[in-house]
C-alpha cells in the first residue's frame, strides 16, 4: 500500500516561496507525494498568490498553530533571523522541517536546530538545493573522483545588480541575515564544503561600512596547496561562472546552468560544452539517457529527497550539520574581516569607511 | 548637519552621492529607493533609507520628512523623466523641503553644442535626440513648479558622466574585450566630462547658496581632453592599443526609422518587454536591425562569406564625439564656488581601479594580468558582458 501524502505547511509565503517552492510542491502533489495543508505569514496579503496554487490549505498567521498530527513537514521560507525560532518550534510540535538557507543568522542558533532535531528524532534538512542539480553532481564527482587530475586552484564569480523581489529589508540589514554573503556566499561555501572539504586557511574581505556588504572577496586555502577565490556582488556584474584547473583538465561551470558545464582535457586545444545526461545503453554500447533535468527538477528532488527521509525511505541529502558547517564558514570568513580595497574613495573617504567598517 | 535626501540612491551618481555625502561628512544622508531589492548599494552604510516610488506623492512625503535638501537623481525612460516631477516637487513641499538639486544633463544643448554655448543659450525642444528633449521639458517643469511652489529649485546640467559604475566607463571596457570598440574620427572631439566625484562636489556646493534659487549650472571637469583621451587609460589597462581601435568617419545622417527604434527602446513598454530578454539576445536582435539597415537586406546567409562591414557609431556617440567646444563650469565656480577637486589624471586612475575591483582583466605594467588566479579573464568578462540584464 503506497504511502499517504505527506502533510505540508509552508511557512514565510515570500519570493522564494512563491517562485521557486510553490511549483516544485505543486507537483508534488500532483503526483500524489505531499499535499499542501496550511499557509503561513503573518502578511496575510501575501499568502494569496500560494492560496490561488494551493486552495484546500488554511491560512495562518502564527508559525505556532504549525504542529503534528496535522501538518508532517513544514517548509521553513521565512526571513533567516525567524528561521531558528519557527524550526525549533516546529520540530518540537513533532513535525519534519526543511529550513530555507541560510539556516540561521549565527551559529549559535544553527546548534540549538541542530539540537532540537537530535532530541526530538525529526527530520532537519536545509536547503541548499543546488546540490540537487546535475551540473553541481557532476562536478562534486570530477573533482573528488581526480578523473582531471589533482585540483590547483579555483575561481568562483558570481552576482550582478540585486533583482530579487525582496518583500523584507533583512536582505539589507545587519543581524538578520543580511548581504552578499549570508545570502549567495552560502551556497557558494556549502558547495565548496561538500567538494573540497575544510579549508586550511581563509581570508575575507567585503565593503560593508557600517551596514551590510554588497561585495565580498574570499581566498581559500587547502592542506594540499589548493587555492581558491571566490568574488561575490549585488552590486556590479559578474561573471557568474565557476572555473577549477587540474593538473589534467578543467572544468567551468556557469551557476545559471543546472545541466552543463564546460570541461577541457590537458592540453588538448579542444573544450566541451556537455548537457548531462543519465547512461544508457544502445545495445552492448553505452549511449544518452535522459536529461538529468534543470532548475525546477532540482527543486523537486529536494523535497521529494526531505520526504523520503521524513518517511524513513532515505537518507538526507543535506542534513542540519551540512547548515551548520555552512554558518561556520561564514562565521570563519567574517572572523578575518578586512575592507576591501575601494581605489575610488579619496583620503578622507577611506579614513572614514575604515573606521565604519570596523577595521584598522 | 544638513539633511539630504538622495532620490535614486542605487543608480551610478546617486549611489556615489550617498557614499561621498556621508563618507566625507557633509551632509546626514537619506536615501531613497524605489523597492527594497535596490538598496544593495545604500545598505553597505548604517543610514536611515527609505523605500518609496518616486511617483508616489504621499510615501515621498514621508520619506522626505525632516530633510533640508532633495537631490533628484532618478534616471530612466521617458515615463521616469517626466513623471517624477510633480510627485517629488509636492512632496518636497509637503515635508517642508527647502531646496530640491535636479540632474539634468548638458545634452539639453546637444552632444555637439555651438561654440560659445552656456547656460544663457536658447534652449529647444527640437532636438537630434529625445533625450535631449525630455531633459528640456523636465528643466521646464520644474522651474514651472517652482513659480507656484516654495521648493527652491536647483538644476545641474553635468555632461559626460564617468568613473566607478558610469556606463561610459564600463561600456567602453566591455567594447573593448569584445572587439567592438570603437571611436568616432579617432576620438578626436572634445569630451565635455565630469568625473562623478566632482560631479557630487557641485551637488554639494548647490544645497546652500540662495543665488543658485532657479539657476542652472554646467558642470565639467577642469581640463580640456579628448574622447581618446578618456579612453586611452582604459584600453592600456585593459592591454589593448587604442590606436588599433576602430575609427569610424563621422557622416551626417537624417534622423530615419533605426533612431526612432533606438527612441522607442526609451520608452517603459520597449524596456519592459526588451528585459525579457536576455541581453545577448537583445544584443542579438539589434545587430541583426543593424546589418538589415546598413545592408538595406537580410543579414547574409551563415554559410556565405561574411561582409567586411565597418562598426557604425550610434548616433548619440557620432555627435558627442564630433564636438568641437568645451562646455564651461564658469558660473558653478561664480555662484556655487564649484572646483573640481579630483584631475582627470586622477578620474582615470580611480576609473581604472574601479574595473579592476569589478573583476576586469586590469594588467600591469609589465603586461600581467594582475588578478592573482583569474585564468578565463577576457572570456569571462565578455560573457559577463553579454549576460548584463
Amino acid at each position: 500500500m503506497p504511502d499517504a501524502p505527506l502533510r505540508i505547511a509552508v511557512i514565510g509565503c515570500g519570493a522564494v516561496a512563491r517562485r521557486y517552492y510553490a511549483p516544485a510542491l505543486r507537483a508534488l502533489e500532483c503526483e500524489g507525494v505531499l499535499h499542501v495543508r496550511a499557509l503561513c505569514d503573518p502578511d496575510v496579503r501575501g499568502t494569496a498568490e500560494l492560496c490561488a496554487i494551493f486552495p484546500a490549505a488554511t491560512v495562518a498567521q502564527d508559525a505556532a498553530a504549525i504542529a503534528a498530527p496535522a501538518i508532517d513537514l513544514a517548509i521553513v521560507a521565512s526571513p533567516p533571523r525567524c528561521h531558528a525560532e519557527q524550526t525549533i518550534a516546529a520540530l518540537r510540535a513533532g513535525v519534519a522541517v526543511l529550513c530555507e538557507k541560510p539556516m540561521a543568522t549565527t551559529v549559535a542558533d544553527g546548534e540549538a536546530m541542530v539540537s532540537a532535531a537530535r532530541d526530538t528524532g525529526r527530520v532537519l534538512a536545509v536547503g541548499f538545493y543546488r546540490r540537487f542539480l546535475p551540473a553541481a553532481q557532476a562536478i562534486g564527482e570530477l573533482l573528488r573522483s581526480g578523473r582531471l587530475g589533482a585540483l590547483r586552484r579555483f575561481h568562483c564569480a558570481e552576482g550582478g545588480d540585486f533583482r530579487w523581489p525582496a518583500r523584507s529589508p533583512d536582505f539589507f540589514r545587519r543581524g538578520a541575515g543580511g548581504g552578499v554573503l549570508a545570502d549567495v556566499g552560502v551556497h557558494t561555501l556549502d558547495l565548496l564544503g561538500w567538494w573540497l572539504g575544510e579549508p586550511e586557511h581563509v581570508d575575507y574581505e567585503d565593503d560593508a561600512m557600517g551596514g551590510v556588504e554588497a561585495n565580498c572577496r574570499i581566498h581559500l586555502t587547502y592542506p594540499d596547496g589548493v587555492i581558491g577565490e571566490v568574488r561575490l556582488s549585488r552590486d556590479t556584474v559578474q561573471p557568474n561562472r565557476y572555473v577549477f584547473e587540474c593538473a589534467d583538465g578543467w572544468l567551468r561551470w556557469h551557476v545559471h546552468d543546472a545541466d552543463r558545464v564546460e570541461l577541457g582535457l590537458g592540453d588538448v586545444d579542444a573544450g566541451f560544452r556537455a548537457q548531462i545526461h543519465r547512461v544508457a545503453r544502445d545495445g552492448s554500447h553505452p549511449a544518452l539517457g535522459a536529461p538529468r533535468g534543470g532548475f525546477e527538477e532540482s527543486f523537486v528532488a529536494q523535497i521529494r529527497n526531505v520526504v523520503d527521509a521524513a518517511g524513513g525511505r532515505a537518507p538526507l541529502v543535506v542534513s542540519a550539520a551540512d547548515g551548520l558547517a555552512s554558518l561556520r564558514a561564514i562565521d570563519a570568513c567574517r572572523s578575518r574581516r578586512a575592507l576591501m580595497s575601494m581605489p575610488w574613495l579619496g583620503g578622507t573617504e577611506l579614513a572614514r569607511a575604515r573606521q565604519l567598517g570596523g577595521v584598522a | 548637519m544638513i539633511r539630504v535626501a538622495v532620490i535614486g540612491a542605487n543608480g551610478f551618481i546617486g549611489s556615489r552621492a550617498v557614499e561621498m555625502l556621508h563618507l566625507e561628512g557633509l551632509a546626514d544622508v537619506r536615501p531613497v529607493v524605489r523597492s527594497v531589492s535596490r538598496l544593495a548599494r545604500a545598505a553597505r552604510f548604517d543610514l536611515d533609507w527609505r523605500v518609496a516610488d518616486a511617483r508616489d506623492r504621499a510615501a515621498l512625503a514621508a520619506a522626505l520628512t525632516g530633510c533640508d535638501v532633495v537631490v533628484h537623481a532618478v534616471a530612466g525612460d521617458r515615463d521616469t523623466i517626466l513623471g517624477t516631477l510633480s510627485p517629488l516637487y509636492e512632496a518636497a513641499q509637503a515635508a517642508g523641503v527647502r531646496r530640491l538639486v535636479y540632474l539634468s544633463s548638458a545634452a539639453v544643448h546637444g552632444q555637439d553644442p555651438d561654440p560659445g554655448t552656456d547656460e544663457r543659450s536658447a534652449l529647444s525642444a527640437r532636438q537630434p535626440l529625445p533625450y535631449n528633449a525630455l531633459k528640456v521639458r523636465a528643466e521646464r517643469a520644474l522651474l514651472d513648479l517652482r513659480e507656484r511652489g516654495d521648493v527652491e529649485v536647483v538644476i545641474v546640467r553635468p555632461g559626460v558622466v564617468y568613473g566607478p559604475r558610469s556606463r561610459w566607463t564600463a561600456a567602453f571596457a566591455d567594447d573593448l574585450l569584445a572587439g567592438v570598440a570603437y571611436l568616432v574620427d579617432g576620438g578626436a572631439g572634445i569630451c565635455n566630462g565630469v568625473y562623478v566625484d566632482n560631479l557630487v562636489r557641485a551637488i554639494h556646493l548647490a544645497f546652500a547658496p540662495p543665488a543658485a534659487d532657479k539657476e542652472a549650472f554646467l558642470v565639467g571637469d577642469a581640463e580640456q581632453y579628448t574622447w581618446a583621451d578618456l579612453y586611452r587609460p582604459i584600453a592600456a589597462a585593459l592591454g589593448v592599443d587604442l590606436d588599433a581601435v576602430a575609427s569610424v568617419a563621422y557622416e551626417e545622417q537624417r534622423v530615419d526609422w533605426w533612431d526612432h527604434f533606438q527612441a522607442a527602446r526609451q520608452t517603459s513598454a520597449a524596456r519592459s518587454v526588451l528585459s525579457l530578454f536576455p541581453m545577448r539576445l537583445r544584443a542579438a536582435a539589434y545587430a541583426a536591425v543593424d546589418a538589415w539597415r546598413a545592408n538595406g537586406r537580410a543579414a547574409p546567409d551563415r554559410w556565405g562569406a561574411p561582409a567586411a562591414r565597418a562598426p557604425r557609431a550610434t548616433r548619440e556617440m557620432a555627435l558627442l564625439q564630433r564636438c568641437r567646444y568645451k562646455l564651461p563650469s564658469a558660473k558653478a565656480a561664480r555662484v556655487l564656488g564649484y572646483r573640481p577637486s579630483v584631475a582627470f589624471d586622477e578620474a582615470c586612475r580611480r576609473s581604472v581601479g574601479w574595473l579592476e575591483f569589478v573583476g576586469y582583466p586590469i594588467r600591469t605594467s609589465s603586461g600581467d594580468d594582475r588578478r592573482r588566479d583569474c585564468a578565463p579573464a577576457g572570456a569571462a568578462l565578455r560573457e559577463a558582458a553579454g549576460e548584463r540584464s
